[in-house]
């Protein structure tokens, strides 16, 4: 009897300390789900009127992630990383590394990152159940603190914490952006292709030793939570125009700010597209200053007003 | 008959032909590259295909663009995108030297070719009739680079009221664009991993540890 009473707590307990958990935990949850589980997730991502597929593979070999990415639509394109090192693969160009512990074009770097590094810009709120991709998902909300930044709508399964589907919303709720989970399998080992890619020899580390250190820009204002990431010169692809380089995130948002001197065709003030990339351009004197990010285009033209040479 | 050369083939593949079988299937080129794709495709069952497979993909995807209609407006020629010609070709594509590629490769942005996932070709104004203040915002037009080939449409914000541009303007004013967010996109790659060295006010991106 008193056996059965200890495991029908045992079976209780996870269940109620889940009912109770705070959104962060959640969060918390996720992002560590991220870095240990294995699994294969095929995704879709919606942009605007386009709809990509795409299938993520993560798992440990060695103790090292491993990870592989795959566009599945169109000519080849994937992505392999091991360790802090990311390969792309694409079909127009050599293979090339860059040094990053995370693919970028799938979930956002600070979903597998500090949570607490997002609380400066935005609120986490719990929110309903709903079922995706055949599993029960916990939605969580990140709610921006201000008008500067778009808010995200997570939904987490809710037995392994992994990210199911990924919403980004304006202000007025409409949807940019979306990264929908349509299967998700845990893996008990690595795949195959993961040991494999764990065992390939990959293209050496690009150089990045000609990102030299750009002049000493800086904001008088810049919205809760934003700081500098990398600031530097270099050319614009296509177009060779040198430029001023500085990028900015709050870990969700990312914005680039370039200085250049002004063409002789003038840029639009602002525009939108419709996922959610907006640029501001602003001409002062007989240069110009473009921002470009997803974030709101008020966002980028108070960023760009109030740049300035220390 | 055709049919019945494809049953050859096949059977071919398998093994399960006899020595003059074999020989009419040499002499029937046609047939040659089906019997590759089947070993193409035997192999790819077996999983035993090589780690690159030299699909000149490229040359399709180049051909097939320069098919398309009139969205692209500044006509990146072909030669540029991967295929080789002969020096006196590119001669005849004069115009194409004033519009500087968006595959061009060069120093450390020799990766930048994919990475952004559209680019834009062309600004449209469609305000004719400027008095009226609920007239469509003018609206850019983008070509994705990779997967479909649906149009997505951008809108720029009401501010911008340029009817007085001339074509050669609105040209060069939405390859400006395109630099730009190519360029931002390219940056969203080469960021996660950067860390700025000698500005200590400021903090490195957070990345998974």
């Amino acid at each position: 009897m008193r056996l059965i009473l200890l495991a029908l707590l045992a079976l209780v307990f996870p269940a109620v300390a889940q009912e109770d958990m705070p959104a962060k935990v959640w969060l918390e949850k996720m992002s560590q789900a991220l870095k240990e589980k294995e699994f294969k997730a095929s995704i879709i991502q919606l942009q605007a009127d386009h709809i990509r597929p795409l299938v993520y593979l993560h798992g440990k070999v060695n103790n090292q992630e491993v990870a592989f990415l795959e566009y599945l639509n169109g000519p080849p394109k994937n992505a392999v990383r091991v360790g802090n090192r990311v390969t792309f693969i694409e079909h127009d160009q050599p293979a090339y590394s860059i040094l990053s512990n995370h693919i970028q074009g799938v979930w956002p770097a600070a979903f597998s990152s500090q949570m607490s590094d997002l609380e400066v810009g935005y609120q986490f709120v719990m929110g309903g159940r709903t079922r995706i991709a055949g599993r029960p998902g916990q939605m969580i909300r990140l709610l921006p603190n201000d008008e500067y930044r778009y808010g995200f709508q997570i939904w987490l399964d809710m037995d392994t914490y992994l990210p199911l589907r990924y919403d980004m919303l304006t202000q007025d709720k409409q949807l940019l952006e979306q990264l929908m989970v349509i299967e998700l399998i845990e893996l008990k080992e690595p795949p195959s292709i993961l040991q494999e890619a764990y065992k390939q020899e990959w293209p050496a580390v690009i150089d990045q030793a000609e990102r030299q250190d750009g002049q000493n820009w800086q904001f008088s204002w810049l919205p809760a939570g934003f700081s500098v990431v990398v600031r530097d010169h270099h050319r614009l692809i296509g177009s060779h125009e040198a430029v001023e380089y500085i990028a900015l995130t709050d870990g969700l948002a990312n914005i680039s700010v370039y200085v250049a001197r002004a063409g002789s065709t003038p840029l639009p003030e602002e525009l939108i597209t419709r996922n959610g990339l907006s640029l501001v351009s602003e001409k002062v004197g007989n240069a110009e200053v473009v921002a470009v990010g997803k974030v709101p285009t008020e966002t980028l033209a108070r960023i760009a007003k109030s740049l300035m040479l220390e | 008959m055709d049919k019945l050369g494809q049953e050859w083939v096949s059977a071919a593949v398998d093994g399960e032909t006899d020595v003059q079988t074999m020989a009419e299937l040499a002499a029937d080129t046609h047939s040659h590259n089906k019997w590759r794709n089947y070993h193409l495709i035997g192999d790819a069952m077996r999983g035993e295909l090589p780690q690159t497979m030299a699909f000149d993909l490229s040359a399709s995807i180049a051909a097939a663009i320069d098919l398309e209609p009139a969205i692209v407006s500044p006509q990146v020629s072909a030669p540029e995108v991967n295929t080789p010609v002969a020096p006196g070709q590119i001669a005849v594509n004069g115009r194409g030297s004033r519009v500087v590629p968006l595959f061009k490769q060069f120093g450390q942005y020799a990766i930048a070719a994919t990475v952004a996932m559209f680019a834009i070709v062309g600004v449209q104004n469609f305000n004719q009739t400027a008095d009226d203040a609920t007239s469509p915002s003018p609206v850019l037009i983008t070509r994705p680079l990779v997967g479909s080939a649906s149009p997505v449409s951008l809108q720029t914000g009401p501010v911008q009221q340029n009817q007085s541009y001339t074509n050669d303007q609105m040209n060069e004013q939405r390859r400006r664009i395109n630099t730009y967010i190519q360029d931002h996109m390219l940056q969203q790659r080469l960021n996660t991993g950067a860390v700025v060295e000698d500005n200590s006010e400021v903090i490195p991106v957070p990345v998974n540890q």
